[in-house]
């Protein structure tokens, strides 16, 4: 019969739409759905949040930096060191969200994996309160305590790193904020306002031009293109297609090699380096050490940059005395010196080294991992010689500590402000100790302080280096 | 005797499942109610009554009323898991349902004059439609509502029901629909009865969208456009009914800001998801959180999402009872269609064929309607979902229907 031929028909068309729903519904609970409910739009999520004991956040020593405990019946997030951490764990708060390691992290703190999630019925079911996971950081309170106060309050950043494992043992940045949730709201609008941007993790986020300390770079590759011996003509001024490169005041130093001339931070020699080098080897160079690509770490971290499409020979001897267009981050610039200090080897820096459930259970423990091969071992040892005098010989005398090989190098890095207003450069310092055994690698940047990298970064980094090498 | 202890076998699945859920409920919802108890009883204890009579009277096919019933008692659960007030209005409703159900069955069954029915059924679904433009009260961006005695009223549910018939009787009988020939300007002028069958059609639908129930009116057409196919009527027919579907979609979404809206959201309900796309994205976080096993019952918060009793009913399904659940019940109305077909495709009855064959098209895509709907699968229209939503006036019609189709599975037989 032709009518029931044409309802088989209609029975398959709706059998097809009925499939495709169970389709539909599989593939978005398979792959659309977790971008959907994480939207901020979805109450479910500060429903957990409500029922869960936030995760605490420790030091490598167990010192409690973060933690959270019920006033009230309600759920207070405190910061016992107020704006230390500020820059590194972040705010967690319930009227302007998450930033840093307790955004990038809240999944943990709050125990919101798979498995917590079946086993966590068992407390839904009672109404008891779920307690998140803990984190434990590389970071050393101490450590730490004194860089903050080594900064003094100047804006700037410092970072220490462990070039071994590349563990970051401190993170400081100032301007700063004091993340505890009354503060937070008594101070957002003026924060958000303000010029000083103190929402801005420099160590991690700021980006400046590496000014002197970018020789180190140059210096690996002109040993690598076997520059460590040849002598140059220091005559405290050069001119290469009519731009000059003088020395800082000028000073000649007549006929020095590769490793006074970076002792002293000679602009005239580096200059020349760094067109002989080439655009190839400048470029390779960056290359090799991470600039321009992401490095991955824990809070969000701008990308050093190298913004040349093509090369003058201008541009090859600014690069050389690193005043280019280039941009640093002061965690990059102590991973390189940290890289140098490990044999070549840039290690991943790490600052989240585990993360236990509250009875203790780890659920992950980040070992440490290689990121670049910057240079030959080699080129490295050669590389820390040079360093090294730097700190016994040349600029970078404030930074010698009595008893303890320090390599070194200074910086005085220009800005938007050069060639408008004096005395407004950044200064940075970069140093590992000891020199035969590398246990810290450090980076100092001081934001328009007008001075030089030698006469007020290198002390920071110099008593920085001593509290830890000394402990 | 042993014919029925030997298919008495799934009705234990379904009192299984409300004795569960209504535990559940009655443990979980502090202070313990015994109400809770109470509407557990009456749900299985009106199923079985009722399936029992229907075995042992012999009242037809046997599994049309179970299916129901487990879709009625998951409805239950959750809406009285959502509001008990509204739970025990539920039941209420089912109560009398399934009594207008035996009803509708032996009404339909006693009398054989209904294929000669047709005038009156448009006259009623006129009457009807125009006593709704006229009292209708605006209730949820429809004005579709009357309000008689404080009861909300929803005529158009039954005008489901009477326009099924209305399709069937002019399949049926075509010819009733001739009327004589007009002379205008000594010109005579002679319609065919398909075209006054067609205009009727239209005139439904057009009141459909007077009163902005676009779901039902997409419901209307594509029923009326598969009975077109299914008795061929010819390619001509179908192509211009296709085109004037089409061009009225496009004149919609061109200028009804109303259908617009839905298929902007439709398209990206991000956009706007503080306000017009807030219902839809609030339902996929539902569906989303239930992950595939379910939240369990009473521990998710379906609550978030509005109209969650009626529209969006199968995202609190679907949170609470996982995936899952949420296809177990897209397979249950599956078994109800497919018994539904069973039905249309057995019977000679040509009259019986196509009431079937009608109110099984209705319940396939209206539950497509909205299900792919709240899933974000189709653009959004508002309608309900049959023997679950909350809501007496589609409750009723559903069983209605449901008696409508037992009374012809007797005659397939």
């Amino acid at each position: 019969m032709n009518i029931n031929r044409k309802i088989v028909h209609a029975l398959i068309v709706i059998s097809i739409l009925f499939l495709s729903l169970i389709i539909y519904l599989t593939y978005f609970e398979l792959f659309t759905k977790d971008k959907v409910i994480a939207s901020s739009y979805n109450r479910r999520q500060f429903e957990t949040e409500e029922k869960t004991l936030r995760g605490s956040i420790q030091d490598r020593n167990g010192t409690v930096l973060a933690s959270s405990a019920l006033e009230k019946e309600q759920q207070v997030r405190k910061y016992p060191y107020g704006p230390l951490y500020s820059h590194v764990i972040g705010y967690n708060s319930k009227i302007y969200g998450k930033s840093l390691l307790e955004a990038k992290y809240n999944d943990f703190l709050l125990g919101l994996n798979q498995i917590s999630m079946v086993f966590g019925l068992r407390d839904k079911l009672s109404g008891n309160m779920k307690t998140g996971n803990n984190l434990q950081l590389t970071l050393d309170h101490k450590l730490q305590d004194k860089a903050s106060k080594l900064l003094a309050g100047r804006k700037g950043a410092i970072v220490a790193i462990q070039p071994k494992t590349g563990e970051i043992l401190a993170m400081v940045s100032e301007p700063d904020f004091d993340p505890n949730d009354q503060k937070l709201v008594k101070n957002w609008g003026k924060m958000v306002e303000s010029k000083d941007a103190p929402f801005l993790s420099r160590a991690a986020q700021g980006l400046y031009n590496p000014g002197s300390t970018f020789k180190i770079l140059i210096s690996a590759a002109a040993v690598e293109k076997g520059m460590a011996d040849r002598l140059f003509e220091d005559k405290g001024i050069t001119v290469i297609d009519g731009k000059k490169f003088s020395n800082f005041n000028g000073e000649a130093h007549g006929k020095i090699n590769l490793k006074t001339a970076l002792a002293f931070s000679s602009n005239t020699v580096f200059s020349q380096v760094g067109v002989e080098l080439g655009e190839g080897t400048l470029r390779d160079m960056a290359g090799r050490v991470g600039i321009g690509k992401d490095i991955g770490f824990d809070i969000p971290v701008s990308e050093s940059i190298f913004p040349y499409s093509s090369m003058s020979k201008t541009d090859m001897a600014s690069v050389g005395i690193g005043q280019g267009k280039m941009m640093v981050t002061p965690l990059h610039m102590a991973m390189i010196a940290a890289g140098v200090a490990n044999e070549g080897q840039m290690m991943k820096p790490i600052l989240v080294s585990k993360i236990t459930t509250n009875d203790g259970r780890t659920i992950r423990n980040q070992k440490p991992s290689e990121l670049y091969n910057m240079m030959s071992k080699e080129t490295a040892a050669a590389v820390k010689e040079m360093m090294q005098e730097v700190v016994e010989k040349g600029t970078g005398r404030n930074a010698a500590i009595k008893g303890v090989k320090v390599a070194g190098k200074t910086g005085t890095a220009e800005n938007e402000f050069t060639g408008r207003e004096k005395n407004r450069e950044h200064a940075w310092f970069v140093a590992f100790a000891p020199a035969d055994k590398p246990q810290i690698a450090v980076a100092v940047v001081l934001e328009y302080s007008g001075s030089t990298g030698g006469s007020i970064a290198a002390p920071i980094a110099r008593d920085l280096i001593a509290a830890w090498v000394k402990q | 005797m042993r014919s029925i202890s030997k298919s008495f076998k799934p009705i234990y699945g379904i009192l299984l499942v409300n004795l569960i859920g209504f535990v559940l409920l009655y443990f979980y919802k502090k202070p313990f109610e015994k109400i809770t108890i109470y509407i557990g009883l009456t749900t299985m204890v009106l199923t079985s009554a009722i399936y029992l009579f229907i075995l042992i009277k012999k009242l037809g096919d046997e599994y049309l009323f179970l299916i129901v019933s487990m879709l009625a008692s998951i409805g239950i659960i959750m809406i009285y898991r959502l509001d008990r007030e509204l739970g025990i209005k539920q039941v209420i409703w089912f109560t009398g349902g399934t009594v207008l159900f035996l009803i509708s069955y032996f009404v339909f069954s006693r009398w054989n004059l209904w294929s000669r029915l047709i005038y009156l059924y448009a006259g009623t679904s006129l009457v009807l439609f125009l006593l709704t433009l006229i009292f209708g009260s605006d209730i949820k961006g429809a004005n579709n509502w009357i309000v008689v005695a404080g009861f909300n009223f929803q005529p158009s549910e039954i005008i489901k029901v009477l326009y099924v018939m209305f399709i069937a009787s002019y399949f049926t009988t075509p010819e009733k629909l001739n009327i004589p020939e007009i002379t205008l300007l000594e010109r005579k002028i002679s319609v065919h009865n398909r075209g006054v069958f067609i205009a009727c059609v239209y005139m439904f639908i057009g009141f459909l969208i007077l009163q902005r129930e676009w779901g039902s009116a997409l419901l209307f057409f594509i029923v009326f456009y598969l009975f077109l196919y299914i008795y061929g009527t010819g390619l001509k027919t179908l192509l211009f009914n296709g085109a004037m579907a089409f061009m009225g979609g496009s004149l919609g979404y061109l200028f009804l800001y109303h259908i617009k809206v839905r298929i902007d959201i439709w398209l990206d309900p991000w956009k706007d998801v503080s306000n017009k796309g807030y219902q839809i994205a609030q339902s996929l976080f539902a569906i989303g959180a239930g992950g595939f096993f379910g939240t369990g019952l009473g521990l998710g918060r379906p609550d978030f999402i509005p109209e969650v009793h009626t529209d969006f009913i199968f995202s609190a399904i679907c949170e609470e009872m996982g995936i899952f659940g949420g296809i177990a019940v897209i397979l249950l109305y599956f078994l109800l269609i497919y018994r539904g077909f069973k039905i249309a495709l057995s019977i000679r009855e040509p009259f019986g064929k196509s009431v079937a064959l009608g109110l099984t098209l209705m319940f396939g895509f209206q539950t497509f309607i909205i299900l792919g709907g709240v899933t974000k699968l189709t653009p959004l229209t508002g309608i309900t979902l049959p023997f679950i939503s909350y809501g007496g006036s589609s409750l009723v019609s559903s069983f209605i229907s449901l008696g409508i189709l037992q009374a012809v599975s007797k005659k397939a037989l």
